[in-house]
């Protein structure tokens, strides 16, 4: 227990440096005693009245307790708290142990010691729980450890709780810890949902068929001869049948430049089940997929969140911008794994997202579509000329008349949107590649 | 209230003085009304004391559970609480009733219209008269005119419970049977 130094922080660098902050937060009476004073003094009134001296006696050992209860105030948690973590950058479903010591570095003893670990809110603990009971003598360390699994996200540990009680466990005093601890899990971004974009591009080269036509592998149109055009693309059936000349123009093929837009305000923040991953999480997931295959396919691919906070990454292309890219879905604040705070204002955001959003960008909205709001705006950014596709994760239940309200509402948010010209996939159980490529062979271009 | 400690300091000195000499616990009257008077104030006292202390605020810190992941909601269990709600008070919840009706009316209308491929206007007076499901509760949900089966009447009566809430899931169900008809194809196959 005890690690043989004197007098802890001071002389010990590793917790000078890491120093715990103590806030106190209540001081509070509770209620293990409570009425033992009362009933002791019925006791030796009824012992009086009934001239029992035996019961007059089992009285005043009900008054020693009572002075018991009362003596000493529950003493300060004067404890230095350290975390470590196993590994501070886990890859997403590893096994994180954390192990926390508390160090009492007051002169009083601490007879009554509760220590509660603030596990960030997005983690969850698979093995032991995150607290302790002890009792710690000044200068001695008591340690515990528990197990979280890692998910998405920058994890911030929250300040611990410490509880005092003194010896009668009468009076406890509730201080906060806080030490600075927190893992960064960065999932590796893996390609899949190769998804087809819609006609909206800039002047490069690339991977999406246009209207344009001139150089690239698909049959558009034929057109007069003009001087100059390459001898291949001169359409020779049509020369030995009526002879004349004219020329081949085949599909240009351009590159686009896609914003992947994910919807994180708080009402994303929902699963069918209360412990499950979130449409977050599953739009998240997706994004990144798409941020893949899309920078594979030569398109200039950004990132933006509808979300009180604010996430903005430019359409770029190359290397870093992959590895930004993969940063900002693992790590954005906008994009943590639990609701942002504040207040999300619509027409703020799309003001701003409009004047960030390139002419040539189209959008990829992730969204679960639980509320019109989503759906309005999906609309309003396609009739402002940014093609928009809604991708959907669905999360809705459907077993109890209110889930299956919002599922079906949700399910004609769909159609509507189907209707008005937008393209819209939505996937649940099947995979996100699985549910584009089921789309992508229904939409011809 | 000063008084009466005044008054506890003394009897308890006189006491201890008592015990030191006993002339003056001599001078006391140690008949049988007196003793037992003094015994019935301490009960009284006891029960006042322990009486005095319920009602103060004396609780313990509850930490919380901070082992598991903050929760997800799950989308419509608020407007599950709501129903139930509603359900559970026989009377009552108006605007709750008309806000989830109209909700559900929008719903049916358009899983109709989708099923009979009609215009949203035939639809809709398909669902006021009733004739959009087989199912006479479900039916009889959105139609104002007609009244419950006797079946499930009967039903909420002997629970206590409004008709409302029968009506309610019913309707629920009777579009869920439309779009599923409607949904051959899976749902995203929708164009």
């Amino acid at each position: 227990m005890s690690d043989g130094t004197d007098d802890g922080a001071a002389d010990d660098p590793t917790a000078a440096d890491r120093t715990t902050e103590r806030t106190p937060l209540r001081r509070s009476e509770t209620a293990r005693w409570d009425g033992v004073a009362g009933v002791a003094l019925a006791l030796v009134g009824v012992g009086v009245v009934a001239r029992q001296p035996g019961l007059v006696l089992v009285g005043a050992v009900g008054v020693g307790y009572a002075v018991y209860a009362r003596i000493g105030e529950a003493p300060e948690a004067t404890v230095e708290l350290s975390r470590t973590v196993s590994g501070d950058a886990p890859d997403p479903g590893d096994e994180v142990v954390v192990t926390v010591r508390a160090r009492n570095v007051g002169d009083a003893p601490l007879p009554d010691l509760r220590l509660v670990d603030g596990v960030p809110p997005g983690l969850e603990v698979i093995d032991g729980p995150a607290r302790t009971a002890t009792a710690l003598s000044p200068s001695a360390t008591a340690a515990f450890e528990y197990a979280v699994r890692a998910s998405r996200g920058e994890h911030e540990w929250e300040p611990a709780r410490a509880i005092t009680r003194n010896a009668a466990g009468s009076r406890e005093r509730t201080t906060e810890l806080a030490t600075p601890t927190r893992i960064v899990c960065t999932p590796e971004l893996a390609a899949g949902g190769d998804l087809p974009l819609r006609g909206l591009t800039t002047v490069y080269h690339g991977r999406v068929p246009t209207d344009v036509g001139g150089a690239g592998v698909e049959f558009h149109a034929t057109r007069e001869y003009h001087r100059g055009d390459p001898i291949k693309r001169i359409d020779w059936n049509r020369r030995a049948r009526t002879g004349e000349l004219a020329t081949l123009e085949l599909r240009e093929e351009r590159a686009a430049t896609v914003v992947l837009l994910i919807d994180a305000r708080e009402a994303a923040y929902a699963a069918p089940e209360p412990d499950a991953d979130t449409a977050v999480e599953a739009s998240v997931e997706a994004a990144g997929q798409a941020f893949t295959a899309l920078l594979d396919g030569g398109d200039r691919v950004g990132i933006a969140a509808l979300s009180p906070r604010d996430c903005w990454l430019p359409p770029g292309a190359g290397t870093a911008h992959a590895a930004r890219g993969r940063e900002a879905l693992a790590t954005d604040p906008a994009l943590a794994p639990t609701p942002s705070e504040g207040r999300f204002y619509r027409s703020l955001w799309l003001r701003r997202f409009r004047r960030r959003l390139p002419a040539d960008a189209q959008v990829l909205f992730f969204t679960p579509l639980l509320d019109d709001s989503a759906a309005s705006l999906a609309r309003r950014i396609d009739a402002h000329g940014h093609l928009v596709t809604v991708l959907s994760p669905d999360v809705t239940a459907g077993d109890t008349p209110g889930t299956g309200l919002v599922a079906f509402e949700r399910r004609e948010r769909l159609r509507a949107l189907r209707g008005a010209g937008i393209r819209a996939v939505e996937w649940g159980d099947r995979s996100f590649p699985v549910a584009v490529a089921g789309a992508a062979a229904r939409w011809s271009r | 209230m000063r008084p009466l400690a005044v008054v506890g300091i003394a009897a308890v000195a006189v006491g201890f003085v008592a015990v030191a000499n006993r002339g003056v616990a001599a001078a006391l009257d140690p008949s049988a009304v007196v003793v037992t008077l003094i015994g019935v104030l301490a009960v009284a006292q006891g029960i006042r004391y322990a009486n005095e202390r319920r009602g103060r605020d004396r609780r313990t810190a509850v930490p919380g559970e901070p082992e598991r992941r903050e929760l997800a909601t799950v989308p419509g269990e608020d407007l599950d609480e709501r129903i139930a709600r509603v359900i559970g008070a026989s009377r009552g919840g108006y605007a709750t009733r008309r806000e989830l009706r109209e909700r559900v009316r929008t719903v049916a209308v358009a899983a109709v219209a989708r099923d009979r491929n009609c215009s949203t206007a035939a639809a809709e007076r398909a669902v006021d008269a009733g004739d959009w499901t087989d199912d006479p509760t479900a039916a009889a949900f959105l139609d104002g005119d007609a009244s419950y089966p006797v079946r499930v009447r009967l039903r909420a009566a002997v629970r206590g419970r409004p008709r409302y809430g029968y009506g309610l899931s019913a309707a629920i169900d009777a579009i869920g049977r439309l779009d599923a008809d409607a949904g051959a194809d899976p749902p995203e196959a929708t164009q």
